[in-house]
C-alpha cells in the first residue's frame, strides 16, 4: 500500500500566454518562489527535485538542465527530470516520498510551445516507420479520433460545441486562461471545420506557461500549512503506442488508473482533465464514469489554457486549490501523454 | 521454390531527416545584450545578492535564484584571460566547415565571472596558446555584427560581434586568478 499521507502543500502557476517575452527559465524562476512562499518551506529545505518539459519543445538539446537553475542547483541538490507534463514528475517525487527518508519534494513542470510549429514537433512523437514520415500532426490524429467518436454513435458534434462553451464560460473566473467568452452553441456551431469534424474552438490554443506544487508527508505537511491537500490515490496507466491498436473512442487507461487511484465512483466535488481537444472531454468523462452533474473543468480546462508539459500539473493545481480554499472537499484531477490519449495519469485528493 | 534473394542494408535502413523550425523574440535582457553588442559594448548582469557577473546576462542569478533586469546591468570588458583551450584538428563530418584546425578557448572576460567559451585564438601559433595568456576581443567591422547567433537557450553569445582574440602582451594572469574558472 502506498503511504496516504503525503500532501500538496504549495502551489503556483503563471498566467497562460500565446507568447511570453520571459525564456521558460524566465518564468520558472518566480513561480518555483511563489510555491515555495506559499509553502513556507525554504529553498535549503527541499529533500527533492523533479521536473517535467520537453527539449524538442523547448528546441534545444539538454534544455531541462538550464530549467533546473530556477530551483537552485548549488550546493548540488537531489533531483530527476521526466520528458513529460509535469503531473508525471509529480508522481515521481509522490514515488520519491515512500522511501520515507525525506520529507519534501519540489515539483515544476514548464513549456513554451510559442516558438515551434506543434505541427512539426508532436509528429516525432509517433513511431518513426509508419506515422512519422506521414507527418501526421495532433490536430490530424484529434480529428480522427472525433470522427470515430460521432461514428460511433457516443457523441455529436452538438455535444463538442457543449464542451466549448462550458470551458469559455468558466475561463471567465480563471485570471491564468488565454480563452474565456459567453458563444451560444449555434454560434459555435456555425464555424467551419479546421479539420472535419474539428472547428477552431474544439482545438487548444497555443500557450507558454510554468507551474510548481510542493509535497511535504506526515505531521511535516500539517506544520507548513493549515489545509494540506492530500494524495489519497495516484496512478498513471499507458495503452499502445500505434493508434490504430485500441479504441480512441474509449480510454481504458483512465479507467484503470482511476480505479488504482482509489475512485470509486463516489461523489466528488471537482474533477480537473487534461481535454486538450473538446471530444476528449467527453471520453474522459465516461471513462471516468463522471454523472453529466459532475463539477468538471471549473477552471476552463486545456481548451481554455494548453501550457504542455505544464497543462496537467495546473489540472492539479486547479483542483488542489479549490480544497485548499475550502470550497471543495474530495477531487479528481487527469494528466495525459502521447497522442490521442495514449497514457493517462489520476490523482485523487481529499481536504484534512 | 521462389526465388529469394538475401536482404541487403537499402533493404532494412530508411532514410527519415527531419527539420524542425523555430522561430522566436529574443527575451529583453538578451534584446539589450544583442544591442549593445552590435554597438561594440558588453552587457552583462550582476546579480545584487552576490555580486557574480553573468554574461549574457540570464534574466535571474542562478546561484541565488533571484531574477535580474535592466537595473542590474553593467559593461564587461572585451578583454581577460584564456583559462583552458583546445586545438581542433577538424575531420570532415557533417556540418563541420572548417578544413584547418583552430584554437576551441574558454576565455575569463575582466570584470565578468564566468568564461565564454568556444573562442578562436589568433595572432600566435597554436603551440605558444597557453592557460593565463593574456587576450583582447578582435571586433568584426560595424556593418558586419549580427546578432543572428543568439538564442535563448543559453548559446549563441559574442560570436555575432567578435570574431576572435588576439593575445595583448601583457604578462600571463596568475593561476590564482582564474583556477574557479577553468571552463
Amino acid at each position: 500500500m502506498p503511504a496516504t499521507d503525503i500532501a500538496i502543500v504549495g502551489f503556483a502557476q503563471t498566467p497562460s500566454e500565446r507568447e511570453a517575452s520571459a525564456s521558460e527559465v524566465q518564468l520558472l524562476v518566480p513561480t518555483i518562489a511563489a510555491a515555495l512562499t506559499a509553502a513556507n518551506l525554504p529553498r535549503s529545505e527541499i529533500g527533492f527535485t523533479c521536473a517535467g518539459s520537453c527539449d524538442y519543445l523547448t528546441g534545444g538539446p539538454f534544455a531541462f538542465v538550464q530549467n533546473l537553475e530556477a530551483a537552485g542547483a548549488w550546493p548540488p541538490i537531489s533531483e530527476s527530470h521526466v520528458e513529460m507534463d509535469g503531473a508525471f514528475a509529480l508522481y515521481e517525487a509522490w514515488v520519491r516520498l515512500q522511501h520515507g527518508d525525506i520529507d519534501t519534494a519540489l515539483v515544476f513542470g514548464s513549456g513554451k510551445s510559442s516558438p515551434s510549429n506543434p505541427a512539426e514537433v508532436w509528429a516525432q512523437q509517433l513511431d518513426p516507420y509508419y506515422l512519422a514520415p506521414l507527418g501526421l500532426d495532433p490536430v490530424s490524429l484529434a480529428g480522427l479520433q472525433a470522427r470515430a467518436l460521432l461514428d460511433s454513435g457516443k457523441a455529436t458534434e452538438r455535444d463538442f460545441a457543449e464542451v466549448v462553451a462550458n470551458s469559455r464560460r468558466a475561463a471567465l473566473d480563471n485570471p491564468n486562461a488565454q480563452l474565456r467568452g459567453t458563444p451560444s452553441i449555434e454560434e459555435l456551431l456555425a464555424e467551419p471545420y479546421v479539420r472535419n469534424p474539428l472547428r477552431r474552438h474544439d482545438l487548444p490554443p497555443i500557450s507558454d506557461g510554468a507551474s510548481a506544487v510542493v509535497l511535504a508527508r506526515g505531521d511535516r505537511a500539517r506544520e507548513l500549512t493549515e489545509r494540506p491537500v492530500w494524495i489519497r490515490g495516484f496512478d498513471h496507466r499507458i495503452e499502445a503506442h500505434q493508434p490504430g491498436h485500441r479504441d480512441i473512442t474509449e480510454s481504458t487507461s483512465t479507467t484503470l488508473a482511476a480505479r488504482k487511484a482509489g475512485y470509486d465512483g463516489g461523489p466528488i466535488d471537482v474533477v480537473e482533465l487534461s481535454a486538450t481537444f473538446s471530444p476528449q472531454e467527453l471520453i474522459l468523462r465516461n471513462a471516468l464514469g463522471l454523472p453529466k452533474s459532475t463539477n468538471v473543468n471549473p477552471s476552463g480546462g486545456a481548451l481554455a489554457a494548453n501550457p504542455i508539459m505544464s497543462v496537467g500539473l495546473v489540472r492539479i493545481i486547479e483542483a488542489a486549490s479549490r480544497i485548499s480554499a475550502g470550497t471543495a472537499n474530495r477531487a479528481l484531477a487527469h494528466a495525459t501523454g502521447g497522442q490521442i490519449l495514449q497514457q493517462n495519469l489520476v490523482i485523487l485528493l481529499e481536504g484534512e | 521454390m521462389p526465388d529469394i534473394k538475401p536482404l541487403a542494408k537499402e533493404d532494412l535502413v530508411m532514410e527519415h531527416l527531419v527539420s524542425l523550425t523555430y522561430s522566436e523574440h529574443l527575451t529583453p535582457n538578451l534584446n539589450r545584450f544583442a544591442d549593445a553588442l552590435l554597438d561594440g559594448r558588453l552587457v552583462g548582469h550582476k546579480c545584487p545578492s552576490c555580486g557574480r557577473v553573468y554574461l549574457p546576462g540570464k534574466g535571474y542569478c542562478p546561484i541565488c535564484v533571484i531574477p535580474t533586469g535592466e537595473a542590474d546591468e553593467v559593461e564587461v570588458q572585451d578583454r581577460g584571460i584564456v583559462t583552458g583551450f583546445t586545438i581542433v584538428t577538424p575531420v570532415a563530418y557533417y556540418g563541420q566547415t572548417a578544413t584547418e584546425p583552430f584554437v576551441f578557448a574558454s576565455v575569463l572576460l575582466d570584470g565578468a565571472d564566468g568564461t565564454i567559451g568556444g573562442q578562436d585564438i589568433v595572432g600566435v601559433p597554436h603551440d605558444q596558446v597557453h592557460s593565463g595568456m593574456r587576450v583582447r576581443a578582435v571586433w568584426l567591422p560595424k556593418e558586419e555584427r549580427t546578432a543572428d547567433d543568439i538564442t535563448n537557450r543559453g548559446w549563441g553569445g559574442v560570436s555575432g560581434g567578435i570574431s576572435a582574440f588576439e593575445a595583448t602582451g601583457e604578462p600571463d594572469a596568475s593561476f590564482d586568478d582564474f583556477k574557479e574558472h577553468i571552463f
